[in-house]
Parts: C-alpha cells; sequence; structure tokens
C-alpha cells in the first residue's frame, strides 16, 4: 500500500469515528427540532442543553435554542443562546443579525450585551483563525529564515523571513489580547436580584435586566459574582445567569 | 332519644333565630357641668357583629379618652353570644346644649343623645378605689372557710384550643386555612389572645368572618365530649419551601360565674405547635410565580385606530390562588408601535380556597405605522397544583388597524421572532448539527509559540555570526550596499583625483560590499578579493614615480567585477 493509499484509508477511518459521533446527536437534535415544530419548548430546550453539556456545541444548535426560547418568551435565554452562538461561530451574520434585533427588543443598550471590550478583539480573532494564520506565519518565518542561512536565495528569504515573522506577531497579539477579556454571563431571568452575598437569605442591592450580558468576577458554588452595567457588583445564582465564555453546566440539584 | 335530640334541634333552631344583632348607645349623665366628664358606651350583641364601629357625629362635645375596645364571647346552656364595646370619654366645650349622634353598624342605628351642660362641676368627684376591708366585697366570703380550692374550679374545667390547618402538605404560595377551634364543656365569657401568634415563612390573609353557629357543634378531643366552636380563621401561604411551624398560641378564656358563691375566673389555654411541610416550586423561564389556576385574557379597547392615536391592550388574569402575589404582567412587543409600562388593577377578595379575583395590566399602545398591526398572543404561566405542573394560559392573537399614513411595510421587525418566522408564519430551525471540532490553539500556547519562534530566529542570527556568516564577514550584502560601492568605482574612474585618494575609495568600496576577509578563508572569493586588495594597498602605499592613472582605472574595474561577482 502507497503512501495515499496509507492517507485514504486514514480518512475514511476518521471519517467513519466522526459519523459513529455524531449519529446519536443528529437524531437527538432531529428529535428535538420535531418537538420545537409541536410546539413542546420546554422538552426541545431540554433536548438542546443535554447535546451542549455532552459536548455537541454548535452555532447551529445555539440558534434552534434561541428559536424555541422566543417561542417560549424567554427573551433571555433567547438572547444567551444567540450570544453563545455568535461565540463559537463569529462569522455568522444571520445569528448577529438576530442579536441585534432580539438587544433592541429588550431595549438593551449596546454597552450592556458587550461590556468587555476585549472579547471582541476575541471574537476578530476566531473569525478571521487569527491564531492559525498567526501559527502559519511563524512557521514561514523561520523557514525563509534557515533558507537564508543556507543561502537559497539569501536576500529574498531573509525578507520574507522578516516581515512573517512581523505579521505573525501583529496576528498572535489580537487573540492573545482577547484572552485578557474577563468571562462573561447573560442574565435569563428577568427581574433577577443581585444579592450582597452568596445566600439565598442575603439583601438584595438591585435587579438585573433580563438578558444583560455581565462580566463574572468571581464564582463559589452555585453563586456568581458579577458587576452590572452601572458597575454595582454583587451575587446572582448560577440559575439567573448563563455562561457565555463555556458550555452550559447540569442544572443544580435540589 | 330520639324525641330527645329533637328537642336540642328545636332549641337549637330557637335559640339561632333570637341570635340577631343589637345596638346600644349609652351615656352615664344627661346632664352635667362643663367641667365634668362624660362616659359614653357602644354596644353590639349578636353574632353578626362588626369589627369596626364608627364614632358619632358630637356637637359641643370632644373626645378626650379612647375609644377603649373589648370583646366577649359568651357560651351559656349552649349557646354562644358575641358582644363588642366601644368606650369613649367626652368633656363639653362650653355651656349648653350637646348632643351624640345617631351611632350606625350593621346595618342599625341608634337615635342620638341629647345632653344638657350647665356651669362648674355638678357630678361627685370619683371616689379613690380602695377595699376597706382588705378583700373583694363582692368575693367569696366562704372563702376563709372552705379555703382557696373553691377558686381552683376554673383550672380543672375541660376547655381545650386547637390550632388546625386545612392540609398539612403543600407547594409554595398554595393556600391553607388554619382554624382555632375552642373545645369547651363550660360557659366561656371572654376569650382572647395571651400570646399573638407567629406566621414566620407564611404570607397571612384574614378570611371573612364565619356566620357562627351560635351553639357551636359537637366534637370529641383526646376521648372527652365537648362542643366546638371556631373562633379564628387565617389564610396562609407558604412561601419558602422546607418544614414550617406555627408555633403555639396562648389563650386566654374567661369563665362564667355559675352561682353567687362561684367566682368565675380566667384560665390559659395553648394550642399545639402545628408542622408544615412545603414543597419548592419548578422554575421555568418566564414562570410568574402565581399558583392556583388561572386564565389569561387579553383586549383592545378599539380594533382600529388613527396614526398618532393610542390603543389600550387590557391584559387580565382571573382564577384563584395567590394573585396577589402577581405584580407584573407579562412583556408586551408590538412590531411597529410603541408600548409603555402598564397600569395594574386589581379585584380580589379573600376565599377558603385563596385569593380570588382577577388582576389586569393595561397597556397604551402608540403604532408608529399605518396597517394592520398584529399583537402575539401573551403568556402568563403558572403553577397548577392539581397537575403537578406549571401550566400557560396564552391569549387569542389580536390586530389593531391603523388608519392613515404610510404603509406598514416597512415596519421594524418584530421583536420575539425572527425575520424568516415573521415570513414564514414558522419558526426558523437549522436542520443539520454542525459539529464545531476545529483545534485553536489556547492564549498559552499561542504564546509558548511566539516565543519559540522568536528564540529560534534569534538562534539562526547568533549562529550565523559565529560561523563568519555576516554580511561584513562575507555573507551577500545589501543590495543598496552594492549600488553603493559600485558608484564609488565609476567615480574613481572618472574623476581626477590622487592615488591615495583612488586607492582609500577603492579599498572601501570592496570593504562595504564584501566585507572583511578572515585569513583562515582560503576559498576562491577570498583569494581574488585579498589579491585585489594587495594591489590596491600598493599603489596608495607605493612612491610617486610615474603616472598611476590608468594603473587606478584598472583597479577601480576589476573591483566593480569582483563586487558584481562576489558581493
Amino acid at each position: 500500500m502507497g503512501v495515499s493509499g496509507r492517507g485514504a484509508l486514514l480518512a475514511c477511518l476518521l471519517l467513519a469515528a466522526a459519523g459513529a459521533a455524531a449519529g446519536p446527536g443528529e437524531d437527538r437534535f432531529r428529535e428535538a427540532n420535531d418537538l420545537v415544530r409541536s410546539g413542546d419548548y420546554p422538552k426541545a430546550i431540554g433536548i438542546y442543553g443535554e447535546l451542549a453539556r455532552s459536548g455537541a456545541e454548535s452555532a447551529t444548535l445555539y440558534w434552534n435554542w434561541a428559536q424555541a426560547a422566543t417561542a417560549r418568551g424567554a427573551h433571555g435565554e433567547s438572547l444567551w443562546a444567540l450570544l453563545r452562538a455568535r461565540e463559537l461561530d463569529p462569522g455568522d451574520r444571520a445569528v448577529a443579525r438576530d442579536v441585534e434585533r432580539l438587544r433592541e427588543a429588550l431595549n438593551l443598550d449596546k454597552a450592556e450585551v458587550a461590556p468587555e471590550p476585549l472579547a471582541v478583539a476575541s471574537r476578530f480573532a476566531r473569525r478571521y483563525r487569527l491564531d492559525l494564520v498567526a501559527l502559519v506565519l511563524l512557521a514561514l518565518s523561520l523557514a525563509a529564515h534557515g533558507a537564508g542561512r543556507l543561502r537559497i536565495a539569501p536576500r529574498a528569504s531573509l525578507r520574507i523571513a522578516s516581515v512573517a515573522l512581523v505579521l505573525a506577531i501583529a496576528a498572535a497579539a489580537v487573540p492573545l489580547a482577547g484572552s485578557f477579556a474577563r468571562p462573561t454571563a447573560a442574565v435569563v431571568r428577568r427581574g433577577a436580584p443581585l444579592l450582597d452575598a452568596a445566600s439565598p437569605s442575603a439583601d438584595a442591592t438591585g435587579t438585573l435586566r433580563e438578558g444583560e450580558v455581565v462580566p463574572v468576577l468571581e464564582t463559589s458554588g452555585d453563586w456568581l459574582r458579577v458587576e452590572d452595567n452601572a458597575g454595582a457588583r454583587g451575587w446572582v445564582h448560577q440559575a439567573d445567569v448563563r455562561r457565555l465564555d463555556k458550555a452550559p453546566e447540569p442544572p443544580p440539584r435540589g | 332519644m330520639r324525641r330527645l335530640a329533637g328537642a336540642a334541634l328545636l332549641l337549637l333552631a330557637a335559640s339561632a333565630a333570637r341570635a340577631e344583632l343589637t345596638l346600644r348607645s349609652e351615656v352615664d349623665a344627661h346632664k352635667i357641668g362643663v367641667q365634668d366628664k362624660l362616659q359614653l358606651t357602644i354596644t353590639v350583641e349578636g353574632s353578626g357583629a362588626p369589627d369596626e364601629i364608627p364614632p358619632p357625629p358630637l356637637v359641643n362635645l370632644d373626645v378626650v379618652a379612647g375609644p377603649f375596645q373589648s370583646s366577649q364571647i359568651s357560651i351559656v346552656n349552649g349557646r354562644m353570644s358575641r358582644s363588642f364595646t366601644l368606650s369613649y370619654v367626652l368633656q363639653p366645650r362650653a355651656v349648653g346644649k350637646a348632643e351624640i349622634g345617631a351611632v350606625q353598624a350593621g346595618g342599625q342605628s341608634t337615635a342620638p343623645i341629647a345632653i344638657e351642660v350647665v356651669a362648674g362641676a355638678i357630678r361627685p368627684k370619683e371616689p379613690q378605689r380602695q377595699d376597706p376591708f382588705g378583700r373583694d366585697p363582692f368575693g367569696d366570703p366562704f372563702e376563709d372557710v372552705f379555703g382557696a380550692r373553691r377558686r381552683t374550679r376554673s383550672e380543672t374545667l375541660r376547655v381545650q384550643m386547637e390550632a388546625q390547618p386545612s392540609r398539612s402538605r403543600l407547594h409554595v404560595g398554595e393556600p391553607l386555612v388554619l382554624t382555632y377551634w375552642l373545645y369547651t364543656q363550660a360557659a366561656v365569657a371572654d376569650l382572647q389572645f395571651k400570646e399573638a401568634p407567629q406566621y414566620a415563612g407564611f404570607w397571612v390573609e384574614d378570611l371573612e368572618r364565619e356566620k357562627l353557629s351560635p351553639s357551636g357543634e359537637p366534637a370529641t378531643l383526646e376521648g372527652q365530649s365537648y362542643r366546638r366552636f371556631p373562633i379564628l380563621r387565617k389564610l396562609l401561604f407558604p412561601t419558602r419551601a422546607g418544614t414550617l411551624t406555627i408555633p403555639a398560641s396562648v389563650f386566654r378564656i374567661g369563665i362564667q360565674r355559675t352561682g353567687f358563691f362561684d367566682a368565675g375566673g380566667s384560665i390559659e389555654r395553648p394550642t399545639k405547635p402545628v408542622t408544615i411541610t412545603v414543597d419548592s416550586l419548578p422554575d421555568a423561564p418566564g414562570f410568574s410565580g402565581a399558583v392556583g389556576r388561572f386564565k389569561a385574557t387579553a383586549s383592545l379597547d378599539r380594533d382600529t385606530v388613527p396614526l398618532g392615536e393610542a390603543a389600550t391592550l387590557r391584559f387580565r388574569v382571573e382564577g384563584t390562588g395567590n394573585l396577589k402575589w402577581v405584580d407584573r404582567a407579562p412583556e408586551l412587543l408590538v412590531s411597529g408601535a410603541k408600548v409603555f409600562p402598564p397600569q395594574s388593577k386589581s379585584d380580589l377578595r379573600t376565599t377558603e380556597n385563596g385569593v380570588s379575583g382577577s388582576r389586569s395590566w393595561e397597556f397604551v399602545v402608540v403604532p408608529e405605522t399605518s396597517g394592520a398591526i398584529e399583537i402575539k398572543p401573551m403568556a402568563f404561566s403558572y403553577f397548577d397544583a392539581g397537575a403537578g405542573r406549571i401550566v400557560s394560559s396564552e391569549t387569542s392573537p389580536l390586530t389593531l388597524k391603523v388608519e392613515g399614513g404610510t404603509a406598514a411595510a416597512g415596519a421594524p421587525a418584530a421583536p420575539g421572532l425572527s425575520a424568516a418566522a415573521r415570513a414564514t408564519g414558522a419558526l426558523p430551525l437549522r436542520s443539520e448539527l454542525d459539529f464545531h471540532a476545529s483545534w485553536t490553539p489556547g492564549a498559552r500556547l499561542l504564546t509558548s509559540l511566539v516565543a519559540l519562534a522568536l528564540v529560534l530566529h534569534a538562534g539562526l542570527w547568533g549562529l550565523a555570526a559565529r560561523s563568519g556568516g555576516s554580511y561584513r564577514s562575507g555573507g551577500a550584502a545589501p543590495s543598496r550596499s552594492v549600488r553603493a560601492a559600485l558608484r564609488e568605482l565609476e567615480r574613481v574612474a572618472r574623476e581626477p583625483m590622487t592615488k591615495e585618494q583612488a586607492a582609500a575609495l577603492v579599498e572601501k568600496a570592496l570593504d562595504e560590499a564584501v566585507g572583511g576577509i578572515k585569513d583562515a578563508d582560503d576559498s576562491e572569493r577570498a583569494r581574488a578579493i585579498r589579491a585585489l586588495l594587495d594591489d590596491v594597498r600598493f599603489v596608495r602605499y607605493a612612491p610617486q614615480l610615474g603616472d598611476y592613472s590608468e594603473k587606478v582605472k584598472d583597479l577601480a574595474a576589476r573591483a566593480a567585477e569582483a563586487v558584481r561577482r562576489w558581493a
């Protein structure tokens, strides 16, 4: 078996493995879509959540989740699902349009759904895969530098190496800057209280707006310490907000 | 036995018929001095006595104390009656006529009372309360003979209090009726709380007073037969999940005298603590917090409205449950119209099954475009305890026709649904689950790789410098240096100058273009450059014995060729 034959076999094996992994997930996804069409939104959302927690996260999954949540009247949850879809696929224009539309419907200011400017850099880097671009340019600059040292078109090689290195550093700077953005969460419950301590018996110091995105300052058990758009800091129960920086967690027990 | 039961029923019916409301207004004097005080006593007796009696209108009189309230429950010969008394202390303002107006309560009215006020004080001073005999003159005269045991009859009386919940397990927000029962075998003259009951963890509503049976009802408690009377009823709504306890309440019960030698007296009876198990409510987005059974409706005050004017949308929730807890309407988003925050109205009454009635919210809707504006169904979700799940009651969709102005084709997007959904009427679901398995290096890995690349670049530079591969030591010269060197060499061949100047320029041009040649370098390039430099130095340092111009031109030409070849 030649090199091409071995490559084809490997590709087939990978495809088969991917198909086996995606099969049950696809079935559950279609089942959830049928439930949405039949009007059973809570059950459909339950299946979407189950898929997301199992690692089958995608912009498509969250798009459908958002549609079901909207139909159910849960606009905060819908906005969260769309924002999560945008995190996964920043280039999805339909998602971006619906995020904007829902933001206006919820009467939220732009700053209230984008409290972290560095997160924009992070999304920009993900959209254009600047991390991979930076790695390719780094490899190119090293290769060109090596060729120059080996006197293979030395002048052109060294010039290419220099330019590629500068571009690689510039490209890598964007995702690296984005990595300094604080994690955020979207408020999914209308009138979610902002408490002065991580306890259900704590005093409420304010109320969060449904759909508002808040930076997460720290976590403690089922509680998240957040900062609202007005700068007020307090604790909110994790059932009232959904994280945007990671997949949903299983619902709290009890 | 049957005759006895029949007689008892007849007796009860007769006593119930007699249980009617009587209202009296009395004063302790009809003629007083302007410096005297007058006591007004208003008494209501009967089973339907109201809780509040408005004060009567007063002419030439001021209230200087009161009202003092007292209530009594009397059970005599198996019949129960209530009396409620209000007392005022009045003082005249001036000499002349005074009047206490009619007292009105329970649909009845008393006659006005005329008072004559004269100058000075005509009423005797109230004597100082003192007991010259050291004992109650109306007490038991045989107490010294028979001892204090005669007073303990009330303590051995069979009288009990019980707090009885209508159920012991329910959900947060479900109603529970707590009834305080009096069980007695004796005539009770008075009954009141010694310690007010506490209901921590509950929202408390007072139930309307129940029509009391004057003779109570037979009941058995701990093996003893009693007559039982409901004293107080409260409607409780648990506000949190868990095991909640209503602590004991202590009642002070006055026992009626039964004879001349019976002192009567009062006893205290506590209820037992009541424990209630409260289950939590399921959580769901959009859940209003309402528990019970409700129906939501929506209506517009008009079907057609001119552009620029407002319509009112009324969202109404009707049913029974904890409707008082529902403090806000669902969000109303109308495409092509501005919606202002609603005003709410309530029409609620407390019943044994909860708070019944309706709450309504009125939204002012101001269309911003003409045409037909669709108002989506509004959903009101509540917990149906009977079904054990959250149920949603949806209103019907409404259409508001807006006349005048431009067409509504360009109306802004409906906030609830996406553009595709509004166009097709169906949700724009995506059918294929795309797995995003693309690998991305994390920030740490990316930082590490960038740093590694920089280190490798530095290593390559260092390696080249170490092996003499720099531009100055034989490596490729920048094209700018080569061009500059060639220009210098052309200048040497073209312009007249001394041999020292020419040699210096040639040497400089060679050095800039090809760099220094190491002694160990024995390559052809090194040998050629070294030979050329020897000739240049010879011309430079040789004595001026003749014309070196041709020699200089020859060196410049050879140097230019070397630069082009080796630089």
